[in-house]
């Protein structure tokens, strides 16, 4: 065949393919399409969480929380309803956009009767026995813009939904000793703009924790995990977390992200 | 005993208090469904053996029952009660090994033969009204950011039963309280909260009898006599007259720019009676309790910077006393006002582990010859706290030094989490140092611990 013709065919059939990998959505376009998305302006919802140790044994903790958005500022409580012995711990962080400003966080703990200051950089440390961290907690659906440098580095499917594969670096060491994660890999429903798995990597590059986000509908016309699966590869241990009575539109109440509501519960 | 007239709740004489206890204990633990279906009640059940090191065999045995129940109003109030029957089983620790005199007839704990006895711990109705929030009732009013050692924490007296080893959330007396907390914003769109209280009971703090495990022996608490010498302890004179023996407060609270503060006003009975003394033919040193009104003028401030949050706390005391062995004082007391204060820092630099340090400091500002304690009395604590398998396992260390004395306390302490309601613990105390200092003297009741706390 003619050089010529086997080029123009070979360029026919990797064409399309080529196009595809160049169509695939930069990074930040992704974090910022996924940051984009509603989430409502204030939701309340209940929160179960299951945490299972590698023997099999499983504690179950149910909470209620709140979440308000005051322009960028997210405000976030959490008040702890069962079991017994946690029940009227509460956590109430104030997340602000400007990257300099440190959250501000305080913990009730019921034995204390003392609502405590936190310091902001814990935010590597696990929640309160979970697999997620406080960072994590604090994400919720969205991405960490100034923590991490990101690339699209292909696509994938998760629970037969198609998605963007978005790979996360800190930007720095400090910065990965302080999220505990030397690396991300997230997968990215560019229908909904919605993760739906996380992969971890510890600073040391190995294996820490992979996530399922499941069970995402609408709710109230705003697209809505209820169904969250942690599994810490290093430790065995893992929690799963369920949303349910999720309620967008009736409001919450500004009192109730304050250090008196924090005291006083529900 | 008497009767006290004008109380809005349980005018009881305290030969009475048991018989209204027991019903209302019984009545809010078993969480009666005809209230309807806004009742929610649970129980807590712990245990603790203490051995001695020094002096071996068993030093504490305590079984103690904690049923809470809340019943939710339509209107959004809400009624709490939590009562505590506890059995301590071992001679020195026993409810009959506490001074009771120091109550008020309708907080007092009703006692169940030698080594029981029955509280209505907490009992509130709380609502909002508005901008208001109203807690009336018998209830604990928790001030201060200190942690281990107390500076504005004294709007509810202590149980001394076990000097400060029990948690403070046991060991607080609460009290029947009016509690009004006003929430507002200033033009800067800071919120702001005022609370007030009116605090209608004349309870103090509850100290061990002598001879008891945890009785005071320090000379900075005790008067010491010489050899020959009776000591004749009589009945604290408490306030009894309910309303103008009542104590009263004012807090406000804020946040402002990253920092957490509190400016705080109370003037209260100071809850630690002064020892005034006289010298009886005999010869009798007779000893009389008296509590004495002081203003306490204070406030409190936190922030976090990074991994470090600084908090503090301030307290001036207008009137206090304090033993002196000065020979021109006629009853062994002697006055001045008393500045405290706190300054603590906790770093949490490293995943799961906590570190905290902090600083007290004690000044008498009209300090006068004969004092027993020192002018400045400087201590210390250290606390160490790590969590292992998402946070089951918890391990810490708490350490208290007083530098004057050159005596302290260390804490050691492993919890576990068996199941989501099931804790068990092994800890001990060590007191050592000069047997004349608030630790030293009870160096020898170094303790093995194991407790277990069950909640339904």
């Amino acid at each position: 065949m003619h050089t010529r013709i086997r080029f123009i065919l070979a360029w026919a059939l990797l064409a399309p393919i080529l196009a595809t990998a160049d169509e695939l959505p930069d990074g930040d376009e992704i974090a910022s399409r996924v940051n984009a998305r509603d989430e409502g302006l204030a939701v309340a919802r209940n929160l179960t969480m299951q945490m299972t140790d590698r023997r099999g044994k499983t504690r179950t903790r149910k909470t209620r929380g709140f979440r308000k958005y005051y322009g960028d500022e997210k405000r976030t409580v959490i008040f702890y309803l069962e079991p017994s012995n946690v029940k009227g711990t509460a956590f109430l962080t104030w997340d602000y956009p400007d990257i300099d400003k440190d959250d501000d966080q305080w913990l009730y703990l019921p034995a204390m009767r003392k609502v405590r200051r936190i310091s902001a950089s814990d935010r590597g440390d696990y929640f309160l026995g979970t697999d997620l961290t406080y960072e994590d907690i604090k994400l919720e659906t969205r991405i960490s813009i100034n923590d991490y440098k990101r690339r699209t580095i292909g696509e994938s499917k998760v629970d037969g939904h198609h998605c963007y594969l978005l790979e996360s670096i800190p930007v720095d060491d400090e910065t990965a000793r302080e999220l505990g994660y030397g690396k991300v890999v997230q997968c990215v429903d560019g229908e909904i703009w919605m993760v739906r798995r996380a992969r971890f990597w510890d600073t040391k590059g190995k294996p820490l924790k992979t996530v399922y986000f499941r069970d995402i509908r609408q709710v109230q016309g705003i697209w809505t995990q209820h169904r969250i699966e942690v599994e810490n590869h290093k430790t065995g241990h893992r929690t799963l977390f369920l949303f349910s009575d999720v309620d967008y539109r009736h409001g919450v109440s500004d009192e109730l992200f304050t250090r008196n509501a924090l005291r006083r519960g529900l | 005993m008497s009767c006290l007239p004008g109380m809005p709740f349980a005018v009881v004489c305290e030969q009475r208090s048991r018989y209204f206890v027991v019903p209302l204990v019984v009545g809010i633990s078993m969480a009666l469904p005809t209230f309807g279906a806004d009742i929610d009640s649970s129980h807590v059940l712990s245990g603790r053996s203490a051995v001695g090191i020094e002096e071996t065999g068993t030093q504490l045995l305590d079984l103690s029952w904690r049923p809470k129940v809340q019943w939710r109003f339509e209107d959004g109030g809400r009624l709490t009660g939590i009562a505590r029957l506890r059995f301590q089983a071992e001679p020195g620790t026993r409810p009959g090994d506490i001074e009771r005199g120091s109550y008020a007839s309708i907080s007092r704990p009703a006692l169940i033969g030698d080594n029981a006895e029955l509280e209505l711990r907490e009992f509130f109705y709380e609502r909002s009204l508005g901008d208001w929030y109203l807690t009336l009732g018998k209830q604990q009013v928790v001030w201060g950011k200190a942690d281990g050692l107390k500076v504005l924490d004294v709007v509810n007296p202590q149980s001394f039963r076990e000097f400060i080893l029990e948690d403070f959330d046991q060991s607080r007396i609460p009290l029947w309280t009016v509690n009004a907390e006003y929430a507002f914003s200033d033009r800067s769109g800071n919120d702001w909260t005022l609370q007030l209280l009116w605090i209608p009971d004349q309870t103090y703090h509850a100290l061990p009898k002598r001879g008891a495990t945890y009785a005071f022996t320090s000379p900075r608490l005790i008067p010491q006599t010489p050899p020959g010498i009776d000591i004749q302890l009589n009945d604290p004179q408490r306030p009894v007259r309910v309303i103008r023996d009542s104590d009263a407060g004012l807090r406000l609270t804020g946040f402002l720019d990253g920092w957490d503060l509190t400016l705080n006003y109370l003037y209260q009975y100071d809850n630690q009676p002064a020892l005034h003394q006289q010298l009886q033919p005999g010869p009798t040193v007779v000893i009389t309790p008296r509590y004495h009104r002081t203003h306490v003028l204070g406030g409190t401030f936190s922030r976090a910077f990074g991994d470090w949050v600084l908090r503090g706390e301030i307290g001036y005391f207008t009137n206090r006393f304090f033993l002196t062995d000065d020979l021109h004082d006629d009853d062994g007391v002697a006055q001045s006002a008393e500045l405290s204060y706190v300054l603590g820092l906790d770093w949490s630099g490293i995943t799961d582990t906590f570190i905290s340090g902090q600083l007290f400091q004690s000044r008498l500002t009209n300090y006068q010859t004969g004092f027993i304690r020192p002018e400045v009395d400087t201590s210390f604590t250290f606390l160490v706290r790590r969590m292992f398998w998402n946070d089951t396992l918890t391990t810490e260390v708490l350490w208290i030094v007083n530098t004057n004395d050159g005596d302290g306390l260390i804490r050691p302490k492993v919890s576990y989490d068996l199941d989501d309601n099931l804790e068990v613990w092994v800890g001990l105390d060590v007191f050592y140092g000069n047997r004349q200092g608030l630790f030293g003297q009870f160096t020898d009741n170094d303790r093995v611990l194991l407790g277990v706390k069950l909640g339904l």
